[in-house]
């Protein structure tokens, strides 16, 4: 199997099939990463997020030196495109709500207790929505797309140290979050 | 993990729990026709629009900046200087890749 720097290498030489090759072997992984960045609200949008890097890729490959992994590149520009796009979604009204796929994969426990489930998870939803961009898309990349550590600080271009503690600070400050909102975590 | 840690892990695990999105199977394809279609260079209709915006505006300045009291010496500088100097990066960054290319084979 080809390296990733000699498909760029090929790619470099406007050779189609390498670019291909690229994008078979990074599309998933970006379309991950921007939803994490993105949330489930707006998979759609992640999709578009995921087309439009490798558009850039595809206008910028001749600029890329190698001085850094290929991969590294282009979940940086994925991040940056995902967070800039979330800016502007913002106040768009989601396509999913959040809770509505929760309730989808939920047992049925009795009416009192899923409600009050239901509010608990309305409410960490919204907490999780206030934590710092790198905080939400390692537990999403987590806890909902069962990622490894590993995966999370290759998406994330971060050391692996690094995701395990932007998962502990992550779940520390939902914690305290949750209390102060009077809900236990039982 | 601390017993806190776990609880709230717990919590996550359980409220996060919902079925992963993934690409619809056409993406790549789609995605190839694009970057097919965006390096494509110009069709003939293209080249004409691009050509007559230029001629247009080269004519439209050097008459503004003749009304303005400019001999034509002074408007051909004017006009010429910047399309030499983006000519000139071009090549230069044209050579520059060339070469890179070359010394890391």
């Amino acid at each position: 199997m080809e390296s990733d720097s000699q498909l760029v290498a090929r790619a470099q030489r406007g050779d189609q099939p390498a670019f291909a090759e690229l994008v078979r072997r990074y599309s998933a992984p970006m379309f991950r990463l921007a939803v994490s960045i993105l949330g489930r609200e707006f998979i759609p949008e992640a999709e578009d997020v995921a087309q439009e890097v490798f558009l850039k890729v595809h206008r910028a490959i001749e600029s890329f030196r190698g001085e850094a992994e290929f991969s590294s590149w282009i979940y940086r520009i994925t991040f940056n495109q995902a967070v800039n796009l979330k800016a502007r979604v913002r106040f768009r009204s989601p396509h999913e709500d959040e809770t509505a796929l929760d309730r989808a994969v939920s047992p049925e426990p009795a009416p009192d207790r899923q409600f009050e489930t239901a509010q608990r998870d309305r409410a960490l939803a919204e907490c999780i929505r206030t934590l710092p961009e790198v905080y939400q898309s390692a537990l999403r990349l987590y806890y909902w797309m069962d990622a490894g550590v590993g995966e999370v600080a290759a998406l994330l271009g971060v050391p692996e140290n690094t995701a395990k503690s932007y998962l502990h600070r992550a779940r520390q400050l939902l914690h305290g979050m949750l209390t102060e909102r009077g809900y236990s975590c039982d | 993990m601390e017993p806190r840690d776990a609880k709230i892990d717990r919590l996550l695990r359980r409220s996060m729990a919902a079925p992963v999105p993934s690409l619809p199977p056409d993406f790549e394809q789609r995605l190839m026709r694009e970057v097919r279609r965006s390096s494509e260079p110009l069709d003939r209709y293209g080249r004409i629009l691009l050509t007559g915006y230029g001629l247009i505006s080269v004519v439209t300045s050097a008459v503004v900046m003749r009304g303005q009291g400019l001999d034509w010496r002074a408007i051909a500088v004017m006009i010429l200087g910047p399309l030499a100097l983006v000519a000139i990066v071009t090549r230069a960054r044209r050579v520059a890749r060339t070469t890179m290319r070359h010394s890391a084979r």
